[in-house]
């Protein structure tokens, strides 16, 4: 017989409440699995001991770890410095929070992620401490695009104070300049200088002018890197320009022993542009592969200039078989005034001036370097 | 006309160390230079004298160089002005076009270029002005005047032109 009493309806109420309770908890725990599966953010648990417990997707995806690979390890480790995330969680545990924290992790290909973490501490509900939730974001993206605006900043900023003291310079540049025109002239109509006296006059002023127009062409450059008119526009065949280009070095490629071979897509090439902008850039890169030649010396030295069409884009590659550029110099080749030619042989401005043009242009100018081996620069241009 | 003829230049230049030696250059190579150290001051010698071509810097305290250029050119319609700008900013340089500067030259400049572009504006300022005196001769003889007005209307003109 089915009992009735009041206890039995009482257990069944409770049992009633139990699967309530359940149906919850299985709410709530997949509620946090898809939370957990769905999420970009790198959610994270760990154990008192700051083991991991628990790995989102987000995670995975960021740092490149299964969850298999990093469960039951110390997340202390998938830091880029494990004794600095040690100082987080001691924050974290003694604050209740450490709170949007930017911090570095190490990808599992090695390379830094930077994360904005806030890292949580996991207490119950007696207040002990068993552990702690981590979110973070990855901002590395966001964080590289802010350098690059500083740093666009930053070399228009030099720009600006640059182009301020080249326009100073140039006046009293002028005055040598005409003072040293006139020391000839009166030197010329002198009477009673021995021929000597008058061939070491002569030849001191001409080296006066030769400095003057040294500095008149940095002052120029400078001034022309900040100048903020627009490209002019209008047809330009690339493939003439090129040879033309390579036509006005060649007495200088001829004396130096250097073969350049000119391997053009096929048909015209002609786009519109500003002719004099783009030639600055080709005589600026061409300079450039015949120094990086001559300065690994010895023979067979090549320079290879080739046009393709890369998407929507039209390429002109300039290569050399020269010295390469170095690891900790590739960083710096955009750098205004950075310069790995001897004093007098390079201002620095050549490639920042080269690269400024093309982004007029529309386009961009990237290359490609293997020490000892050659450089390929590479002038990406819009067909349109 | 002579076959070396007497180019008149006005120079404008508050850097008064680059006029006195760029005076004595010009002087030299046969130029018949006045030197001014602002743009008042030369609207004032352009008053009195007759100029063939106009130096002019762009920056000067007081009246700059498209402002001298433009008063220059409505004391004297046929002179030619060259503009020298430190600047590295063509606006100004367009500027000077819109006011009809011959040339525009970077500072600093070439010598050897300056005296070739004072050369050419002056070349510039005849022809300009041999075709307007052509024309107005024309309309003399086309307005119906008779002998004597023609003479003196040319009288007139011949000195208006500087021609003899």
């Amino acid at each position: 017989m089915e009992s009735s009493d009041p206890p039995g309806s009482h257990s069944k109420e409770n049992a009633q409440e139990i699967l309530g309770l359940k149906m919850e908890l299985l709410q709530t725990r997949r509620y946090l699995q898809c939370i957990l599966q769905h999420s970009n953010d790198i959610i994270f648990a760990t154990d008192a001991g700051g083991i991991l417990v628990s790995f989102g997707r987000g995670g995975e995806k960021a740092l490149g770890y299964p969850r298999e690979e990093v469960a039951g390890r110390p997340i202390r480790d998938l830091a880029v410095d494990p004794s600095e995330f040690d100082r987080l969680t001691a924050l974290a545990q003694e604050m209740g929070n450490a709170a949007h924290v930017e911090f570095p992790f190490r990808h599992k290909a090695g390379h830094t992620i930077y994360c904005d973490v806030s890292l949580i501490a996991f207490t119950r509900a007696e207040g002990q401490t068993v552990g702690t939730v981590g979110i973070g974001r990855d901002v590395t993206q966001q964080k590289k695009l802010q350098e690059d605006l500083i740093r666009v900043d930053r070399l228009a900023e030099i720009g600006r104070t640059a182009s301020g003291i080249a326009h100073e310079i140039n006046n009293p540049l002028a005055i040598i300049g005409e003072i040293s025109g006139w020391i000839r002239t009166v030197a010329g109509d002198a009477k009673g200088l021995t021929p000597e006296d008058r061939e070491e006059i002569e030849r001191a002023v001409r080296f006066i002018q030769e400095q003057t127009r040294r500095c008149r062409s940095i002052t120029h450059q400078l001034l022309s890197f900040v100048r903020d008119s627009g490209p002019s526009r209008a047809s330009v065949d690339i493939h003439k320009l090129l040879e033309e280009t390579v036509s006005f070095l060649n007495p200088d490629l001829k004396y130096k022993e250097i073969l350049v071979s000119i391997n053009l897509m096929e048909g015209p090439l002609v786009m519109d542009s500003d002719k004099q902008m783009l030639e600055q850039v080709l005589v600026n890169l061409l300079s450039n592969a015949v120094y990086a030649v001559e300065e690994k010396g010895g023979k067979g030295g090549r320079i290879d200039i080739a046009t393709a069409r890369v998407e929507s884009m039209i390429e002109i590659r300039i290569s050399d078989n020269g010295a390469g550029i170095s690891e900790e110099n590739q960083k710096r080749m955009f750098d205004l005034f950075f310069t790995t030619k001897p004093p007098g042989k390079g201002t620095g401005l050549g490639l920042p001036i080269c690269q400024n043009i093309i982004r007029k242009l529309g386009g961009d100018l990237s290359f490609k370097t293997e020490a000892g081996e050659g450089t390929t620069f590479f002038v990406r241009l819009p067909v349109s | 006309m002579n076959d070396k003829p007497d180019i008149r230049v006005l120079l404008i230049d508050d850097e008064e160390t680059l006029i006195e030696y760029l005076s004595k250059r010009l002087l030299r190579e046969g130029f018949t230079v006045k030197a001014s150290f602002s743009g008042e001051e030369a609207v004032e010698v352009a008053s009195n004298n007759d100029f063939d071509v106009a130096v002019v810097d762009l920056k000067m305290p007081g009246m700059d160089g498209v402002e001298t250029q433009k008063r220059l050119k409505k004391i004297q319609p046929f002179l030619q002005s060259i503009v020298l700008t430190g600047h590295g900013t063509l606006d100004s340089a367009l500027e000077s076009g819109k006011q009809d500067a011959f040339k525009y030259l970077l500072k600093p400049i070439e010598y050897e270029n300056l005296v070739e572009t004072i050369r050419e504006a002056y070349e510039s300022k005849v022809q300009l002005q041999n075709a307007k005196f052509r024309e107005e001769v024309e309309n003399i003889y086309r307005s119906g005047m008779g002998a004597r007005g023609i003479k003196n209307a040319m009288n007139k003109l011949r000195k208006i032109y500087g021609i003899e």
